[in-house]
Order: C-alpha cells, then sequence, then structure tokens
C-alpha cells in the first residue's frame, strides 16, 4: 500500500520545516520512513551527501537523524539518566558525560529526576526527556512528531523555547505539531501533505499571507 | 536438619533453574518467542560436559568447552530458525521451536546411544561438612556458586555497562533502541550467547549431579522453564530468576510433604496455576 508519493524538498543546516496535513494524511509516515523506519518503495534521501535510503535506523542515527517520536516513546523502566546514556550510544562514551551536561542545560527539570524511572514523569516531562535523548546523539538534523500531543500549554513553550535554542546551535529540525499554526509560526518553510502527496511548499510567511488574503 | 536440608535442595534445583530460564527470558522479551528448543541446548551442555570430561580429564575445561560450544549454537539457531521466521506470525517460530527440540533428541540418540552416558571418573564428588550433619558435595555447591556468579555477573552488565542499558532499552522499544544508534541485531546476538551459554552450564553440572546425560534430560526442563517465565512475568528477567528459586524450594519441600498425592511436576505446575489465579500477570510484573 502507498501511503505517501512524490515528495520532494531540501533543508539547509539550521533550517526549519512544518508538516502540516489533517490525520491520516501521511506526516508520520514520512518522518518514520526519514528516520528509517519505513523503507520506500523508491526515492533517496540524502543528508550531507551520503545517501540514506539502505541505511537502517541505527546507522542514521550515527550519521546525525535524532527523533523525537509521535507518543514520546521513552524507554519506562529506564531512568531518565539511563534514558540519556541510550540516546548517546552512538557516539564514544568519553562524551557522555558533556553532551548530558548540554542535556540538563537546555531541561533542568530533567537534572532534578535524573534517577526517576521515565514511566513515572510527567507527559512534558517525557517530552524533554525524548529531546534530550534525541540530543544526546548531536544530531544535524531532528525530526519531531506531533510535539503538543497532550501537553499543557506552558510546557509546549517551553519545548518551543528549548527547540528554538537547538536550531540557533545549526540543528535542522522537521516538526509535525497539530496545532499547525505554531509549527508553522516556529518553521520557516512548510510542507503541506494531502492524503500522501505533497500539496504546498515554501515559506511559512507566504502561507500565512495566502490565508489571509 | 530435614528442614535445612530441603531448603538446600530448592536453592540447587532453583539455581539450575535459573541457569536455564534466563535465556528463555531474554529471548521472549527481544523477540517474543516461545523458545522451546532452549532446553535442547541444555542437553547438549550435558554431552560436552562428559564427552569433554572423559577426554580431557579436566572438568574446568570441560564447562568452559560447552558453554562456548552451546553459546555458539544457540547464536546459530538465532540465525537459522529464528531470523527468517522474524515477520510471520508468533506461532510459526513456537512450532519451529517445539520441532527443532524433539528432531533434537534424536539427534542425541543417533550420535550418542539411547542410554545416556556417564562420567569415567565422576569429578567434584568429594563432600563438606557446611554444618555438622549436613553436608554437601563439592559438585552441588559449585552448582550455586557458579549460578550465583554468572547471574549477577549478567545483572551487572544489564545495570552498569552502556551495552546492558541498550540491552534493556532494546527489550522495552527495539525501534527506539534502533533509533538511537543501537544495532538491535548485536543485541538479540549477544543475548542468545549468553542465554544459551548459561544454558550449557546448566547442562554440565545436571550431567553432573546425576552422572548421567540422557537424549531426553532436556524435557523436563523444557516445559518447567516455560512455566518459570509465566510464573516471573513473561519477558522480565528478574521475575523469571525469582521465580525459578521458588519453584526449586517448592519442589523440594512438596516432594516431601504431598509428595504422596502430586509428583514433583505436577507440584510444579499445581503452583503455577495458583499463582497465576492470583497473579495473572506473574510474581514481579506490574499489572
Ligand atoms: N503500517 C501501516 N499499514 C497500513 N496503513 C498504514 C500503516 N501505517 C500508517 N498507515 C496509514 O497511512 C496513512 C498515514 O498515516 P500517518 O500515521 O503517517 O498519518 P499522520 O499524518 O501522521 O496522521 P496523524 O495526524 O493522525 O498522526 C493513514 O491512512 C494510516 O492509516
Ligand atoms: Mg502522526
Amino acid at each position: 500500500m502507498t501511503v505517501i508519493r512524490d515528495i520532494n524538498f531540501g533543508l539547509e543546516e539550521g533550517g526549519t520545516l512544518a508538516l502540516v496535513g489533517s490525520n491520516g494524511a501521511g506526516k508520520t509516515t514520512l518522518l518514520m520512513s526519514l528516520a528509517g523506519h519505513i523503507i520506500p518503495k523508491s526515492g533517496q534521501v540524502r543528508l550531507n551527501g551520503v545517501d540514506l535510503v539502505d541505511k537502517g535506523p541505527e546507522t542514521r542515527c550515527g550519521l546525525g537523524v535524532g527523533l523525537v517520536p509521535e507518543g514520546r516513546r521513552v524507554f519506562p523502566d529506564l531512568s531518565v539518566f539511563e534514558n540519556l546514556v541510550v540516546g548517546g550510544y552512538s557516539r564514544p562514551s568519553n562524551n557522555q558525560s558533556g553532551s548530558m551536561a548540554r542535556v540538563f542545560e537546555v531541561f533542568p527539570r530533567l537534572f532534578d529526576r535524573k534517577n526517576q524511572v521515565a514511566g513515572s514523569l510527567s507527559g512534558g516531562e517525557q517530552q524533554m526527556l525524548a529531546f534530550g535523548r534525541a540530543i544526546m546523539s548531536n544530531p544535524n538534523l531532528l525530526l519531531v512528531d506531533e510535539l503538543s500531543l497532550g501537553l499543557m500549554p506552558s510546557v509546549v513553550d517551553e519545548c518551543y523555547k528549548a527547540l528554538e535554542k537547538l536550531v540557533k546551535k545549526g540543528i535542522a529540525v522537521i516538526l509535525v505539531d497539530q496545532n499547525s499554526d505554531a509549527a508553522t509560526n516556529f518553521c520557516s518553510s512548510t510542507l503541506i501533505l494531502e492524503t500522501g502527496d505533497q500539496v504546498w511548499l515554501g515559506e511559512s510567511s507566504a502561507l500565512s499571507e495566502e490565508s489571509t488574503h | 536438619m530435614l528442614f535445612f536440608d530441603l531448603c538446600i535442595q530448592g536453592v540447587i534445583q532453583g539455581a539450575i533453574y535459573a541457569l536455564i530460564a534466563l535465556g528463555l527470558t531474554l529471548v521472549y522479551g527481544l523477540l517474543r518467542i516461545l523458545h522451546v528448543a532452549h532446553a535442547a541446548l541444555f542437553t547438549l551442555g550435558g554431552y560436552i560436559g562428559v564427552i569433554v570430561t572423559n577426554g580431557s580429564g579436566s572438568f574446568l575445561l570441560a564447562l568452559f568447552t560447552s558453554m562456548l560450544i552451546v553459546a555458539v549454537v544457540g547464536m546459530s539457531s538465532y540465525t537459522i530458525i529464528y531470523k527468517p521466521l522474524l515477520n510471520r506470525a508468533p506461532l510459526i517460530s513456537l512450532i519451529a521451536s517445539i520441532g527443532i527440540f524433539i528432531a533434537s533428541e534424536e539427534l542425541f540418540r543417533i550420535f550418542f546411544g539411547a542410554y545416556g552416558l556417564s562420567y569415567i571418573n565422576p569429578p567434584l564428588q568429594g563432600q563438606i561438612e557446611i554444618l555438622s550433619g549436613v553436608s554437601l558435595s563439592h559438585a552441588r555447591i559449585l552448582v550455586v556458586v557458579l549460578a550465583i556468579g554468572l547471574l549477577s555477573g549478567v545483572g551487572w552488565l544489564a545495570i552498569n555497562t552502556r551495552v546492558g542499558i541498550a540491552a534493556r532499552a532494546t527489550v522495552i522499544d527495539p525501534q527506539m533502541a534502533a533509533s538511537s544508534g543501537i544495532n538491535v541485531e548485536i543485541i538479540r546476538y549477544g543475548s542468545f550467547f549468553i542465554g544459551s551459554a548459561f544454558a550449557g552450564a546448566a547442562g554440565v553440572m545436571v550431567s553432573l549431579l546425576n552422572n548421567l546425560v540422557e537424549p531426553t534430560m532436556g524435557a523436563v526442563p523444557s516445559y518447567k522453564a516455560l512455566a518459570i517465565i509465566v510464573l516471573g512475568g513473561l519477558g522480565n528477567v528478574r521475575g523469571a530468576l525469582v521465580a525459578s528459586l521458588a519453584l526449586g524450594i517448592i519442589e523440594s519441600f512438596g516432594t516431601i510433604y504431598v509428595g504422596h498425592l502430586l509428583d514433583r511436576d505436577s507440584i510444579a505446575f499445581a503452583f503455577l496455576i495458583m499463582v497465576l489465579m492470583v497473579r495473572p500477570q506473574g510474581l514481579l510484573a506490574r499489572g
């Protein structure tokens, strides 16, 4: 079964792309195929000139793809610390404490709960941990699915602020958020999916002009 | 001293169950497959233990050789049987596994004879008096020491090393583990390696305690170990270890006190049924 087709876009270092579309449009499918969990029937995925299509998710992680999946999917039985250790698994172990310190800088709340099992964190804290875990691998590209799903507005703000810091560091972001205004406001460009087809791609600012006219 | 004797007997049996059940639990946790053929590895371990000891005169060499060969055979069972069936319904792997197990009994019969093998000079038969009136053979002590050593070694790895933490993450969510850079295949092979080596060690120890290996020695462990991993909460390593010990002790006391009503294996399964009526999720699993 074909869920998404004819999708074509590029992203610069530190670039941000909002992926917008109604339920079932194929946003998660697209992100999961970029992460290597869904193998496309045809097409190319390139990162820094390296073709990723024949590479598994663990290799893509090492090459700079980070994933903050729909539903967060932290490892509930592992502690916050252990979740972050797993996140940094693709990098040499002597990078671990440095990377972890950077995560705690962005999300101080995780530091306070370092030894708590992830399953006992609040939804917002789990989302922060999912971000932290992805950042541990020092990605060039962060795939974020359903950032605000089920979160309090204040936590959503906190996550967007953290995301902004990451973008300033040069990490490119592809973002899906059920609150599509939040996503398009955050991202400089937007791609609209409609039942698996790419129907619009451009600057997010152009999008808001179009809709006001 | 009967009470004390029965406790020791139970701990020894529990240690053997635990060595066998670890591999089964790891495989279930990672692949959601009931690895019935695991018990064939236990038998293979026993045969290698007897053959190498009789050939070389060194029991220690036999133990290491057995663990290593059984570990490699266990890893190949993943490559040959389970990996090609991963995308099929779990029932198919289960049937393949049962088939391999049944075939293995016949293979042991064909290669090593129907009546089994014994040690020419059974090693570690010396006795130590640990309390007045209670003495144990070196072999029995070694079973417990070996089980505690090997299992706590694995426990230490799982808690304190990156690989161990990665393996636990892989059991919980293989996709997210992979997206964190973990090679899930390596974790699977490593688990088959460790779990099979431990089953091999258990086979060697049982061959020593009984001074006998025979083609069907894996039959009882095959279903007993399944009961244990269900008792422990499927895929829960700590639960399986607790269940192994509990079952060993209950069988040991049960055969004395209710042995005239139920035989050893019936006691084990009566216990399984009673626990599952109260805690369907197993002894340690969360609700
Ligand atoms: N494994 C699968 N097998 C068959 N169909 C699938 C599979 N996964 C997803 N689909 C279908 O593909 C379509 C796109 O799903 P996807 O999850 O990518 O949508 P989405 O845009 O992320 O939606 P949402 O906003 O609800 O998260 C849906 O119609 C879904 O039912
Ligand atoms: Mg989705």
